[in-house]
């Protein structure tokens, strides 16, 4: 057996501080009783007392005999340049607050984003086996377009338990109900429900998988029973507060044929999880119409999996493919449909690893709530640009400056210092400053954090207490001093001493073209990001006030009046006889995302189904059209006294081209459910997000009642709401009412938008802030070096007027070539960025045109507060000092 | 006279030098005291006396005796030097001769 040795660091440790007679000694006692100690309490304890026993060495005895003479010139160097350092700093108050000021925001905004990045991409990081879960994800190419989905049929995920020995546990799970929407949740022992939004039906072995943590019942037998349910502590306490909620019963939309049992209680799952959910119901036994446990053409479960330890998960993964050929491909040979045969010939299943789920770079359609890679790139990108902003203002203030410090280091040359230690001076300066901006920029992000975390609507904390975090502040300090000082440092201790000496060169004009170069740069971003906010909000604007083809204002959307039943005809009947209300339909298709859809297809006369197109069929009543104020362009709206109307159909004018219908009213289609008459043809309406083309749809009169519309004509809101409750009350006294504005459920859509253009607008205006610092320091620094100059000008007679365009023309010269060089980028970017919409505004000149004068006014309101206090400036007394 | 004077755990670290005679190193003084005086000490302390002592002189070290278990180092060796002894024979005298100065009353007048 090997002996057992300590921890190799700590001995190195003791020999760099001990000195050299003592080391051994010192080290051999120490092993010694670390021998001892591994014999009687362990390797672990053994480890422990060996560190701990090296750090009680450290002690002045014990240190390296120092003489003081060998070392004493680096310190008395060190602590002078840091007192020069110092000096300069407080020397020039204005440059020193604009670089440290300017860099603490720039950090500051970096620090947030930061935050922000590393909480999208730490999403579902907390399970302990890691590297044995997955989820199945297949892939499918039709058509020439590959797309990635997550459902699989019932009977997958036990067939790939019973096929593979290397998967350990297979779980499933399925949406309550695939549009989203929740239900309303009883106890039986209460009178009222409440509406919950986060139910799922799980296996049992998912939450083993997902690793829930019980805090009562056991996770191997808890949903075992059909209906039998799981719920949350959180749900817990609000349901329970008083009593045990295990063997309580749960009644879901008032059903008291199906109880539901709650047979657990686990805790929440963590915020940072892509699998959150409070009510866990039992799959056990479920079929959600008979024969489904044996069907493989249905996909509808998210099949997850715990493979054994020490699985090739890459050549599992390619034998998951014999499942295709094996089962998905019979069934659908058998009905002979080819294109379905050939879409499921293309499938490839794959495994995905937990973590990737939230962020779904593989664009997996699995209608879950996902975080956005792209708004990881660029908000990296704005952080990039940021920081280079900041990093620029520090090189040109520092270079601009330069002249100041030319005599310095001439005379630090010609007294013998070398070119190394003034790059070090100058290098140790930076850090300097550096550091002074790193403690006021987490200052600042710790005091803004809140309204951050706001403006993203998520909760973002400082993870103070994780070494990495202070590890990578303090070397962040370190490096950027060093980026920001590098070029400085190496400008300024190049100077000739004699040259210097003489006066030769001229006050911090030479590197000049760098400089401007970098003010360029620094613009030139501005630019491409005031025009990227302007083309975001113009966006916005045109999304939210689009002629939608429907009427969002003042309608009130009643949710899940299905608990009504049988009496929402008299409810709804009670309803019109509000004389605020102007008409009201009972229909669970809105068109806002989210509501209920329901894909299927028509076709023409004579052509089968599968050939026909592709489409909507939304079930709505007779006052839909009017409710929802759309407009028929062709034939009639349905008419409630027709009683043919019930094989009616209205469609839009998307699905009338699509069918190529020169006059489609009076002409039948087909759809899944039958032979339909098209009595009228709606105008095109939105009902998907902007980003998607308006698709073809047709409505038919059937029962949808989930929801109720209400159109109201009068200005008094509150009022009628309360009339409204009134009547809800008598109709349903055991559920509180709920209701939203679709106008509100309209713009929510568009939130991501929103918070994105939002949180572009703050960051642009920082970006921009940080450069005016940079370029109000530059023009004030230019017009004092020029101040001499500036006298005799006025002296010879020069006006305010001449002397203000001498100074600021140079600059508005450099911001001028910024706009040549941003405007293209600008224009090129968002062009990308608005092809992801199918309905957006054009790009027109007016933009840029705003932006560059934008741009161009914000120099010169930071240039010219100095270039005219240069100009009013008594001459007498700058020629005389 | 500065430097002279021992104090308390300098006094006891000597003592246990001349006990352990050929063996006296820092763990072995460090066992021998814990053991005989029963109380919690650290390495280091021991580590840091041997050296102050061996600066003022009353004790002098060798290496040798390297063991496996101690990783093949050598341990460092500590003996009285003469003034080493001598110092611990005026503190004794010191103390007896002080002992002897108690008045008799004071033991009877304990009983």
């Amino acid at each position: 057996m090997k002996t057992p040795q300590p921890p190799k660091w700590a001995r190195k440790f003791l020999h760099w501080f001990c000195r050299g007679d003592l080391a051994d000694a010192v080290l051999g006692d120490l092993e010694e009783l670390y021998h001892r100690s591994f014999q009687t309490n362990g390797k672990r304890h053994a480890d422990w007392h060996f560190v701990l026993g090296v750090i009680l060495f450290l002690k002045p005895f014990a240190f390296e005999r120092k003489s003081k003479s060998t070392n004493s010139n680096h310190l008395i160097m060190f602590k002078h340049d840091f007192k020069v350092a110092w000096r300069n700093l407080s020397k020039q108050k204005l440059y020193s607050s604009i670089k440290i000021g300017g860099f603490a925001i720039g950090i500051a905004s970096c620090l947030l984003i930061t935050l922000f990045i590393f909480n999208e991409l730490s999403y579902d990081r907390h399970f302990s086996k890691d590297s044995q879960v997955y989820r199945v994800i297949r892939e499918a190419s039709f058509d020439g377009q590959t797309s990635n989905g997550a459902h699989f049929p019932h009977p997958f995920a036990a067939t790939l338990e019973e096929e593979y020995p290397e998967i350990q546990m297979a779980g499933r799970f399925r949406f309550f109900r695939f549009s989203g929407a929740g239900s309303e949740v009883r106890r039986l022992d209460k009178p009222q429900s409440q509406h919950e939004k986060s139910l799922a039906f799980v296996d049992h072995t998912l939450l083993q998988i997902l690793e829930a943590p019980f805090i009562k019942g056991n996770p191997t037998n808890a949903l075992q029973e059909p209906n039998s349910i799981v719920i949350t502590k959180s749900k817990a306490d609000k349901y329970f507060p008083d009593d045990d909620p295990i063997g309580q019963i749960l009644l879901l939309n008032n059903d008291e044929s199906t109880p539901y049992k709650i047979t657990g209680v686990i805790a929440d799952f963590p915020v940072k999880s892509h699998f959150r959910y409070d009510f866990l119901i039992s799959l056990a036994d479920r079929e959600f119409y008979s024969g489904e446990g044996v069907n493989w053409r249905n996909d509808n479960y998210c099949t997850y999996l715990l493979l054994r330890p020490g699985t090739d998960v890459a050549a599992f993964e390619q034998k998951l493919s014999g499942m295709i050929e094996k089962y998905f491909l019979p069934p659908r040979l058998q009905a002979g449909r080819e294109d379905d045969i050939a879409w499921v010939k293309s499938f490839k299943t794959k495994l995905q690893p937990l973590s990737d789920v939230y962020l779904n770079i593989d664009e997996v359609g699995d209608g879950l709530h996902h975080g956005d890679i792209r708004y990881i790139w660029s908000f990296g990108a704005i952080n990039a640009f940021i920081l280079l902003i900041a990093c620029i203002n520090f090189i040109n203030l520092s270079t601009a400056r330069s002249a100041d410090r030319a005599k310095e280091v001439g005379l630090r040359k010609v007294v013998g210092s070398h070119r190394v230690l003034l790059i070090r001076q100058f290098l140790l300066e930076s850090t300097l400053f550096s550091f002074f901006a790193f403690v006021l920029g987490v200052g600042i992000a710790w005091l803004a954090l809140p309204y951050f975390s706001q403006l993203l609507g998520k909760a973002l904390i400082f993870p103070w207490q994780e070494s990495w975090f202070v590890l990578t502040l303090l070397t962040g300090t370190v490096i950027i001093g060093i980026i920001a000082g590098l070029y400085p440092a190496a400008y300024l201790s190049s100077f000739k001493p004699v040259k210097v000496l003489k006066g030769e060169i001229s006050r911090g004009s030479r590197n000049s073209s760098i400089r401007s170069g970098l003010v360029i740069l620094q613009f030139a971003i501005s630019v491409v990001l005031i025009i990227g906010i302007l083309i975001v909000n113009k966006q916005m604007n045109f999304i939210l006030d689009k002629k939608l083809g429907f009427d969002k204002d003042r309608v009130l959307v009643l949710e899940g009046t299905h608990t009504l039943g049988n009496s929402i005809q008299a409810f709804k009947n009670e309803l019109l006889s509000l004389s605020e209300i102007s008409s009201a339909t009972v229909s669970e298709y809105l068109p806002i995302e989210g509501t209920r859809r329901n894909n299927g297809g028509w076709a023409p006369e004579g052509v089968q189904l599968a050939d026909g197109v592709s489409g909507q069929h939304w079930a709505v009543d007779p006052d839909y059209a009017q409710t929802m104020g759309m407009r028929i362009v062709k034939g009639r709206d349905f008419s409630s006294g027709i009683a043919a109307d019930s094989s009616a159909v209205l469609i839009n004018e998307s699905l009338a081209n699509s069918l190529n219908f020169e006059n489609p009213v009076g002409q039948t289609i087909y759809n899944w459910l039958g032979a339909w008459t098209i009595v009228g043809v709606v105008e095109d309406f939105h009902f998907e997000l902007m980003t998607k083309e308006i698709r073809p749809l047709g409505m038919i009169l059937r029962p949808s009642n989930r929801m109720v519309s209400i159109k109201i004509n009068s200005n008094n809101m509150p009022e009628t709401v309360k009339a409204i409750t009134g009547i809800w009350n008598t109709f349903s006294p055991h559920q509180p009412m709920r209701y939203t504005f679709l106008d509100v459920s309209y713009a929510r859509m568009y939130d991501d938008v929103k918070r994105t253009s939002n949180i572009l607008t703050v960051f642009t205006i920082l970006a921009v802030l940080i450069a005016c610092l940079g370029l109000f320091a530059l023009s004030s620094f230019m017009s004092e070096q020029r101040g001499k100059e500036i006298s005799i000008r006025k002296v010879l007679g020069a006006s305010l007027g001449n002397i203000f365009r001498l100074l600021t023309l140079d600059f508005l010269k450099l911001v001028f070539l910024a706009l040549v060089v941003g405007i293209p980028i600008g224009w090129f970017l968002m062009n990308r960025w608005l092809e992801d919409f199918a309905y957006r505004i054009d790009t027109t000149l007016e933009v840029f045109a705003i932006a560059g004068s934008i741009a161009l006014l914000i120099a010169l309101l930071t240039v010219s507060s100095e270039s005219i206090k240069a100009g009013l400036i008594n001459p007498v007394k700058r020629l005389k000092e | 006279m500065k430097g002279t004077q021992l104090g308390e755990f300098e006094e006891l670290v000597l003592l246990t030098v001349g006990i352990l005679h050929d063996d006296a190193y820092a763990l072995t003084i460090f066992d021998e005291l814990q053991q005989k005086t029963n109380r919690k000490m650290i390495l280091s302390s021991v580590h840091k006396t041997l050296v102050r002592l061996e600066e003022k002189g009353y004790l002098q070290s060798y290496m040798g005796g390297a063991t496996a278990a101690r990783g093949g180092r050598e341990k460092r060796l500590y003996e009285l030097t003469q003034s080493g002894i001598k110092v611990l024979n005026q503190t004794k005298e010191l103390r007896n001769s002080m002992w002897d100065n108690i008045p008799k009353v004071v033991w009877e007048g304990r009983i």
